[in-house]
């Protein structure tokens, strides 16, 4: 037995100890928590109740050189969900599908694709969501703690396809783009330009977001805003596109059914009035994110809708070579504009027959007859003459085998042989022979539509090559500043004499008997030429089974400028699968008097349809054996 | 019996002491049922204001009366306990899945918290009528009798965690009273033996899923482990001086569940930071070292047995409260005396300080 007058104090002694200890382990405990690790601690307490909601700027603007809204912003609504504010991610799922119209699983694949991102951060279900979806998920918003609503800045360009290659597009930045050094400081899910002048000039675009800090509670809802960061919208941007030219180009393109480019400058400083390519898309597809399907569908299509084929297409230019042909032969001395050949039909080179298109000849022609007329015997020997190494010097002078420059993404050049650029591509040496194709636009030479325009742009003025240039001014919110154009890319004061001669000879290849007679304005003077591309050598044409014929027609071109004195505009315009050059020609007649009704305030024209066309697709071309080039 | 000369001996010390924990108690309250939409405080505050009063009358009551008098009514309380807790499993307030209360008007009568004085006074009754106290397996066997006629009533609720609660109280109480060392030694091995039996017989499967979320909260962070992780950020986030009186984001945000009651603790150390624990602990250490040593002084063994029962009882529910609080305990539902929201816990709580008090007032008289 124990004798518990001594071990009762004993005994509760005992027990404060042991209650002593255990409370000093409590506080160290504490202590542990709340001194040692409190930094972190305290970091997870801020992401549980405080959320930094970023406020999207919206992109600068963009107006054309009369002050026109091209590209401009409206509000979106999107819909989110956060996964960390999901008591029950199923229920949730159950009560969003019918009020969003998007079946569950559809719904639950996207909230599964963002799985591993931090819970914090929404995953978007719907962008642009319609007016409906909105108001069915507003009824249940307190049935849907986890999903909110945000109202979105997007692009929107009003005219729809108007300028799709020339705007481009935009989207999401990319995981690849953030490691860039120009997307510094931009944050994931950022929209930024993509391709067009939204890539080009993307940083002034770009504005800054903003940001909301907020304190949510445990169901996400916003007790109270911290503080606020407003957005600063991008910067406003003037273009030199003028939208009524714009606006022609392509009109002329749908109304006589072809797709195509078109580049349209002011040769006296290299301002881009128009720049088209076609088939387009519609740009306000990808402003709230363009969907897998028709992504895939754009990049797949045949016509290929997303290339921009007044930078990206390559394609021989024809007979509008031998402008440079001549002016490199004149300003090399080695013809005068008087300088005659006389063409029987064409001519023997090399121990080789070339033919001419007209097989009974032009007879005794000098440079502005040839031009004029487009006779292939006197480019020949005019060609022949000059050699390919001062044609290379002279078509690079002039702005073709080289980038132009244009502010747009993803330019590529085009081919203009010499002889070392053909040791250093095959080893072999260049063949005389070879320069009398070239010397008609065909063989190995090729060109864009841009570099075209800026070559006829530079014949236009005499002899300066401006890089082609889409901004004018930009307006960072204090009013507008005006860009300075880019200095000339060449200067090369042709002689007067040798511009006059050009200007004739193309003057009279619209007004004379030339084939250019469909860009004929009266009383304008536009001068120009027109060139056909061949599509398919005439062997390749017979083995070419399954293409429909109109895949195999050749595309047209049209060079020109106006007036021909003191050139004001210039430019290209380039039809595919048009066959022949003059086909080309109504569309750049449209533009010059689209450009002639503004300038002098009278109503802008409008394009009537063709009638039927005259079946002219199943002869062969007029040329001979080696390249057509006959119009 | 209520000799005026008697109050010149109440403790004034333990009774400030007790008092300034209800006052932390309610300032926590206060803040922790603060809603910060609508700018005013929860109707808890008030309730518990008005519990804060009854516990002072229950205080009183349970001072005034001679605890030897009480003693020789043991049987009689004892046997009402055991009655309401009966009344409560057939008739009585069932919420959260479980009948615990008894509707008393505006206010729920929780028996439990009652029955735990009715343990400690019957029991301390027992040993101290038992000459040879609780030396013997025989006497130890017949004291528990008593605990666990009222442990498995309150398990039945099912209310687990009170049902624990009893057991201090008995071991404390028989500890007071002999209990060998090798006794408790034993006894605890039969809890290591008996703890994997209750696993697979006697826990369900939220019980059981609580103290596998308790040794894992990552497991399930939305589900049962999410208020263990909430805690741990609660107090964690406090650092050492808080983040102010009413300026915590996690329970004012309602991270933490239940904050006014279970986590009371919690929102403290988040407010308060480590100085105010440092200063709470420090309260609740000197209420229980103060209330031993009326145990130590008592005039006979039913007053220390008495409040070595009690104090027993209180002291591992405070213990097991702030330890969970702190996210180091398995989450259950258990107040913390003194501080929590909870009307039945302040009343009997108070009662306990009422008897403590109690017995060191009469420990001169005859």
């Amino acid at each position: 037995m124990i004798d518990d007058r001594r071990s009762l104090p004993l005994r509760i002694r005992v027990l404060s100890y042991l209650v002593a200890a255990v409370f000093v382990v409590l506080g160290v405990c504490f202590w542990y928590f709340q001194v040692v690790q409190h930094a972190r601690f305290l970091e997870m307490a801020e992401n549980n109740h405080q959320r930094t909601l970023p406020l999207r700027a919206p992109r600068g603007m963009m107006f054309d050189r009369d002050g026109r809204v091209l590209v401009e912003n409206r509000y979106a609504f999107t819909i989110s969900l956060v996964p960390e504010h999901s008591r029950d991610l199923s229920r949730t799922l159950a009560v969003l599908s019918p009020a969003l119209g998007v079946p569950e699983a559809a719904l639950g694949e996207t909230i599964a694709r963002h799985a591993r991102q931090p819970r914090y951060r929404p995953i978007n279900l719907v962008t642009d969501a319609s007016m409906a979806q909105l108001a069915a998920v507003l009824a249940r918003r307190f049935e849907l703690p986890d999903v909110i609503v945000e109202q979105v800045p997007t692009r929107q360009y009003p005219d729809d396809a108007l300028g799709a290659h020339l705007f481009g597009y935009v989207g999401e930045v990319s995981d690849q783009q953030l490691t860039r050094v120009e997307f510094e400081g931009v944050s994931s899910g950022t929209i930024v330009g993509q391709s067009g002048i939204e890539q080009t000039y993307n940083q002034w675009l770009l504005g800054e977001d903003g940001a909301r800090r907020v304190v949510v509670n445990s169901v996400g809802r916003e007790i109270e805003v911290l503080g606020e960061v407003p957005p600063r919208e991008g910067r406003r941007v003037e273009l030199t596109i003028d939208a009524d030219l714009q606006r022609a180009a392509e009109e002329g393109f749908k109304t006589l059914g072809y797709n195509g480019a078109a580049v349209v400058l002011d040769p006296r400083n290299g301002e881009v009035l128009s720049l088209v390519s076609l088939p387009a898309y519609d740009p306000n597809r990808f402003a709230t994110g363009i969907d897998r399907t028709s992504w895939t569908a754009l990049n797949t299509d045949r016509l290929r809708p997303l290339q921009n084929r007044a930078i990206q297409g390559r394609y021989s230019p024809g007979s509008t070579f031998k402008i440079v042909v001549a002016a490199a032969a004149l300003e090399e001395g080695v013809a005068t504009p008087d300088y005659k050949v006389n063409c029987p039909g064409g001519g023997v080179f090399y121990g080789r027959f070339f033919k001419c298109h007209l097989a009974r000849g032009h007879g005794l022609v000098d440079m502005r007859t040839a031009l004029e007329k487009s006779c292939n015997t006197y480019f020949y020997t005019l060609g022949n003459l000059v050699g390919i190494d001062r044609l290379h010097k002279w078509a690079t002078a002039f702005g073709l085998g080289v980038r132009t420059g244009v502010d747009l993404p993803h330019e590529i050049e085009g081919i203009m042989p010499s002889t070392a650029w053909k040791r250093q591509r095959t080893g072999e040496r260049w063949y005389p022979g070879e320069t009398i194709s070239v010397a008609i636009g065909q063989g190995q030479v090729s060109v864009t539509p841009i570099s075209l325009a800026v070559m006829m742009a530079t014949i236009a003025n005499g002899g300066t090559r401006h890089v082609p240039h889409l901004v004018r001014a930009i307006d960072d919110g204090d009013g507008w500043t005006p860009v300075p154009s880019p200095p000339p890319a060449e200067v090369h004061d042709m002689a007067p004499e040798h511009v006059r001669a050009l200007h004739e000879g193309l003057w009279l290849a619209v007004n004379g008997a030339g084939t250019g007679g469909r860009a004929r304005v009266p009383g304008r003077d536009v001068a120009g030429k027109t060139g056909t591309a061949q599509v398919i050598s005439i062997q390749g044409r017979q083995s070419a089974a399954g293409r429909t014929e109109r895949d195999l027609r050749d595309h047209g071109w049209f060079v020109f400028f106006a007036p021909h004195d003191e050139p004001e505009i210039a430019g290209v315009v380039f039809a595919e699968h048009s066959d022949h050059g003059y086909l080309a020609a109504p569309i750049a007649r449209h533009v010059i008097e689209t450009f002639y009704a503004k300038k002098e305030g009278r109503p802008l024209p409008q394009l009537t349809p063709p009638a039927p066309p005259a079946v002219v697709a199943s002869a062969p071309p007029a040329g001979g054996a080696v390249g057509g080039g006959g119009d | 019996m209520f000799e005026r000369r008697l109050y010149f001996h109440v403790d004034w010390l333990l009774v400030v002491s007790v008092l300034a924990l209800t006052a932390i108690g309610l300032a926590m309250i206060y803040s922790s049922t603060y809603d910060p939409i609508r700018e005013r405080v929860g109707t808890e505050f008030y309730k518990q204001t008005w519990a804060v009063g009854l516990g002072l009358v229950a205080l009183l009551v349970c001072l005034s009366v001679d605890y030897r008098l009480l003693s020789e009514y043991s049987l009689v309380i004892f046997g009402g306990s055991v009655l309401l807790l009966v009344y409560v499993l057939l008739f009585g307030f069932v919420a959260g899945g479980a009948r615990r209360w008894i509707p008393l008007g505006p206010v729920n009568l929780q028996p439990s918290e009652f029955a735990r004085i009715a343990l400690a006074l019957v029991v301390a009754t027992y040993f101290a009528e038992n000459r040879r106290g609780a030396g013997q397996w025989r006497d130890l066997a017949l004291g528990a009798a008593f605990l666990a006629t009222l442990a498995v009533l309150i398990a039945r609720q099912p209310d687990l965690g009170t049902a624990v609660t009893l057991v201090p109280i008995f071991v404390g109480t028989a500890y007071a009273a002999g209990m060998r060392p090798k006794v408790l030694a034993v006894l605890a091995l039969l809890a290591v033996i008996a703890a994997p039996i209750a696993w697979f017989a006697v826990l369900k499967d939220y019980q059981k899923s609580r103290i596998e979320t308790f040794l894992d909260p990552e497991q399930d962070p939305r589900g049962a482990g999410y208020q263990q992780i909430q805690a741990r950020i609660t107090v964690g986030s406090g650092g050492l001086t808080g983040k102010g009186y009413m300026q915590g984001t996690q329970g004012q945000f309602k991270f933490l569940p239940v904050a006014h009651n279970d986590f009371i603790y919690s929102v403290l150390a988040e407010e308060l930071g480590f100085l105010g624990v440092v200063v709470t602990l420090g309260l609740y250490l000197f209420v229980i070292l103060r209330s031993l040593e009326a145990a130590r002084l008592a005039r006979d063994r039913l007053g220390a047995y008495l409040v070595v029962g009690l104090v027993s009882g209180f002291s591992f529910q405070v213990v097991y409260n702030i330890t969970m609080s702190a996210g180091l305990a398995p989450v259950k539902g258990l107040t913390l005396p003194l501080m929590s929201y909870g009307g039945s816990s302040i009343i009997a709580t108070m009662a306990v300080f009422g008897l403590v008090l109690n017995v060191r007032m009469r420990r001169f008289t005859n």
